[in-house]
């Protein structure tokens, strides 16, 4: 036909022209983390999951996260949440609320009723798991998902460690503990209850009888101060406070206490006292604005009428006539190289007092080590650990604050997961898998914000303070699946492709397919690598690469 | 965020040769297939012209008739004419022209086609100068800008191109930008869909002529909008102007930051050029709001 044609007219198409051969570099679509799984204690998917609440695809994003946390509704409440600190969406204007999303997916799972999978196939070898806490849980769970047979010492007549016995219900919820235990213990875990693990004796006989162990003890020995007599009535120890049932917190406690220390736990005795009607002042080494505790928890605990005297410390404590006289003393704070490291120099002339009925010290918690000395090396207050949560001993890993000083619930968590697949690599190949690197994070730099929602974020709202006195029920309350919703939809999606088509319609040449799966590929034959689709990707999840077939 | 949605039904092809990342071919992707099968192109010497050709091939499904510079919307009236005496009065006449084919050199002929509303779809890819042989200024040029033959910034202000055409009171005025592609679409296909003369400038950031990078066009042509150097906007029948965006979202600095072409002037200078275009922005606000 083109030969009836004149030669006036054009008749072949541009396609011939291959100007793929103008390229030197080449776009390539590949998910990287985003900042948020990074500082994540258990790297979890966030912008997954977040992805799949913002479509409505609630168990999908269940799913996503009990992948590496089988605790969303725990961890939405109680994290520390590095995620919200690490998001990119402070540079634009504020954090995603990340944990309340968290909570929402975790919630719903518990009212759905959504059970774990039985692991696709069973395994031979068996693991013995000492500590039911979030570090010992975490491993269980990880481990039986994976076939294991795992069998699981707790001390205590309770699974949940310091998630029962250190977190008060208006932080957790004890249906939501019980459900998220449950949940796990329902996966054919071998469960065995006030089974204290006493001695070296009976460590190594569980090592005998099982082809790994995880030792997860927590740090259950409160640190004590050299000053006081612990032996006086009117000083009580925190672990035991919180530990205690609610009518024997009444009768420890007289009406005006002093909790002394500025982390979680003390927050949780000052906050558990004013729900009892008692008078509250907490004394910190740290000065304001740099305690320990969480931003919430001082927020929250200082709108239900806690007073704070910071940067100061405690001397001396004598019970003088009717009530205790508390000596103090101002201090300069300077924090250590490492996380409880610190030191406090007093101030000379600075002395003050104050009054008190009870004085809870609350100054953090030690391992005990004593117990497993012969066996297994210590790095200073905690177990000794090799990469993959080994111990001295082979065969045998430790994690939680047992091994580590990352004393947050999710750091466990996270920790319990490392250790399982450290175990599991441990079993299959007689070596502990290492454990995965995390690959470079995508920057604020590769986000598009021509493309970013622009409302401001959605709070979970919080219970009125005068109702929060008078019970223990939560503070805070869930969003609801519209806030839920819209609050994912603030998500940049860092590194994680949403699909939007925006690389497929800003190619001025055509270059882009977009693949029956939803993805995309590249035409080499005619893109001219001009980097217009990584600068539109809102996501960051394409990048150029130089063409090295050229 | 807001997707974009339009079929892309293959009227434009790869393998033509704008510069890599040029967002005139973005643009020219959306008209060409908004614009369908049923039509009929003009193009007249530009960048246009290059990208659509290069004999023997063609980047366009539809057929082109190449013209001479100073004829664009003559040569798309006489093609529409031709069509009509052929029985084909709904065959889309789509003219493309760049800014010196429409500003300046194809001036007398576009004014004379709107003076008698021809029924054409005229395409301005204005990318402020004759950026196709080597970056020489058009009256198009914005003030202060530097080409080739302005090296120390132009000194006149950019022709007023809408308020021309509005006072020939032609069915339909628009402009689009690559940055806002649903908006672009729907305003060809609404153009498409009235007879008489419909009039459609493109602005086109020049990565060479402009000193953008290559990945930056659409970028800058967003600046543009949203800084209120370049609003889209509609007029209809030369009288209702309508302006889709509400307020102005950048100062000018972000969008002059983005080109070489602006990087010679002082803080005095671009103050003066802020001020210039707050002054538009008020005019345009005020026949908006008539």
């Amino acid at each position: 036909m083109n030969e009836q044609l004149s030669p006036l007219w054009t008749h072949l198409s541009s396609e011939n022209r291959l100007t793929g051969t103008w390229r030197a570099a080449l776009p390539n679509y590949q998910d990287q983390p985003s900042p948020c799984l990074g500082a994540c204690p258990v790297n979890g998917r966030i912008a997954t999951w977040i992805g799949q609440v913002k479509n409505g695809d609630i168990h999908g994003a269940f799913v996503t996260l009990a992948d590496n946390n089988p605790f969303p509704a725990i961890a939405g409440r109680i994290c520390h949440h590095p995620c919200e600190t690490a998001c990119n969406r402070v540079e634009h204007d504020e954090t995603v609320g990340i944990c309340s999303l968290e909570r929402f997916v975790g919630d719903a799972a518990l009212d759905q009723g959504w059970a774990f999978p039985a692991p696709e196939e069973e395994r031979a070898q068996s693991v013995a798991i000492i500590g039911g806490g979030p570090a010992g849980l975490s491993a269980a769970y990880q481990l039986r998902r994976q076939g294991y047979a795992v069998t699981l010492f707790e001390a205590s007549g309770q699974l949940g460690g310091l998630m029962r016995h250190g977190i008060p219900s208006y932080r957790l919820d004890r249906a939501v503990l019980d459900g998220e235990v449950n949940r796990i213990a329902a996966m054919g875990i071998d469960i065995r209850l006030n089974a204290e693990v006493m001695d070296e004796a009976a460590l190594e006989r569980l090592r005998a009888e099982h082809d790994a162990v995880f030792l997860a003890t927590g740090a259950s020995r409160p640190k004590r101060l050299p000053t006081l007599d612990y032996d006086q009535d009117w000083i009580v120890d925190s672990a035991d406070f919180l530990a205690a049932p609610q009518d024997e917190q009444i009768a420890r406690t007289g009406a005006h206490v002093v909790v002394i220390g500025g982390g979680s736990a003390a927050m949780d005795v000052a906050r558990t006292c004013r729900r009892l009607g008692r008078a509250v002042t907490v004394l910190t080494l740290e000065p304001e604005g740099r305690l320990p505790a969480q931003k919430v928890e001082l927020d929250e605990g200082a709108e239900e009428g806690i007073g704070f005297v910071s940067a100061a410390m405690l001397h001396s404590a004598s019970f003088e006539g009717e009530s205790v006289t508390a000596h103090c003393i101002r201090v300069e704070f300077q924090p250590g190289a490492q996380r409880g490291q610190f030191r406090a120099d007093p101030v000379p002339g600075s002395e003050f007092t104050l009054n008190a009925d009870t004085i809870i010290p609350a100054i953090g918690q030690d391992a005990d080590l004593a117990r497993w000395a012969e066996l297994l090396d210590a790095n200073g207050p905690v177990i000794a650990t090799a990469p993959g949560w080994q111990t001295s001993a082979p065969g045998l890993f430790a994690g939680g604050d047992v091994a580590s000083m990352e004393r947050f619930v999710t750091e466990a968590v996270g920790m319990g997961k490392e250790a399982a697949h450290a175990i599991a690599g441990f079993l299959q190949t007689g070596i502990a898998a290492p454990v995965p690197e995390i690959a470079p994070q995508v920057g604020y730099d590769r986000i598009n914000p021509a493309y970013q929602e622009d409302h401001a974020r959605t709070h979970q709202p919080v219970a009125d303070v005068v109702a929060r006195l008078a019970s223990f029920d939560e503070v805070q309350e869930p969003l609801t699946e519209a806030q839920a919703r819209k609050e994912a939809s603030r998500c940049f999606s860092c590194g994680t492709c949403i699909f939007c088509d925006n690389c497929y319609f800003y190619c001025p040449d055509m270059a882009i397919t977009k693949l029956e799966d939803g993805g995309y590929s590249v035409k080499t034959d005619y893109c001219k690598g001009c980097g217009l689709c990584v600068a539109e990707c809102p996501t960051g999840s394409i990048h150029m690469q130089e063409d090295e077939a050229r | 965020m807001e997707k974009i949605d339009y079929t892309d039904t293959g009227q434009f092809c790869s393998g033509h040769v704008a510069c890599a990342g040029c967002a005139e071919a973005l643009a020219m992707r959306v008209i060409l297939n908004e614009v369908g099968t049923d039509a009929v192109g003009v193009v007249v010497p530009s960048c246009t012209a290059v990208i659509l050709g290069g004999h023997p091939m063609s980047s366009a499904k539809i057929p082109f008739l190449h013209g001479t510079l100073e004829s664009a919307a003559a040569s798309a009236a006489g093609v529409k004419r031709a069509l009509r005496a052929m029985g084909r009065d709904d065959t889309t006449v789509l003219c493309l022209a760049g800014d010196g084919g429409t500003y300046d050199i194809g001036l007398q002929s576009l004014s004379s086609a709107a003076e008698r509303n021809e029924d054409i779809l005229y395409v301005c890819f204005d990318n402020e100068g004759y950026m196709n042989t080597g970056g020489q200024k058009s009256s198009s040029t914005p003030k202060s800008a530097t080409t080739g033959s302005t090296p120390l910034g132009k000194t006149t202000r950019k022709k007023n191109l809408i308020e021309i055409l509005a006072a020939h009171r032609i069915p339909y005025i628009a402009t689009v930008s690559p940055s806002h592609l649903n908006d672009m679409k729907a305003k060809v296909k609404k153009a498409k869909g009235m007879r008489g003369m419909k009039v459609i400038i493109v602005l086109i950031p020049c990565l060479p002529g402009w000193g953008v990078a290559d990945n930056a066009a659409v970028k800058t042509a967003r600046l543009a909008v949203e800084s209120g150097v370049f609003p889209l906007i509609e007029v209809e029948d030369g009288l209702t102007y309508k302006v889709a965006q509400d307020e102005k979202k950048h100062p000018l600095d972000d969008y002059l930051a983005q080109q070489k072409r602006y990087r010679h002037l002082k803080d005095d200078d671009r103050a003066e050029l802020q001020a210039d275009v707050d002054a538009s922005w008020s005019r345009l606000i005020g026949l908006a709001a008539m």
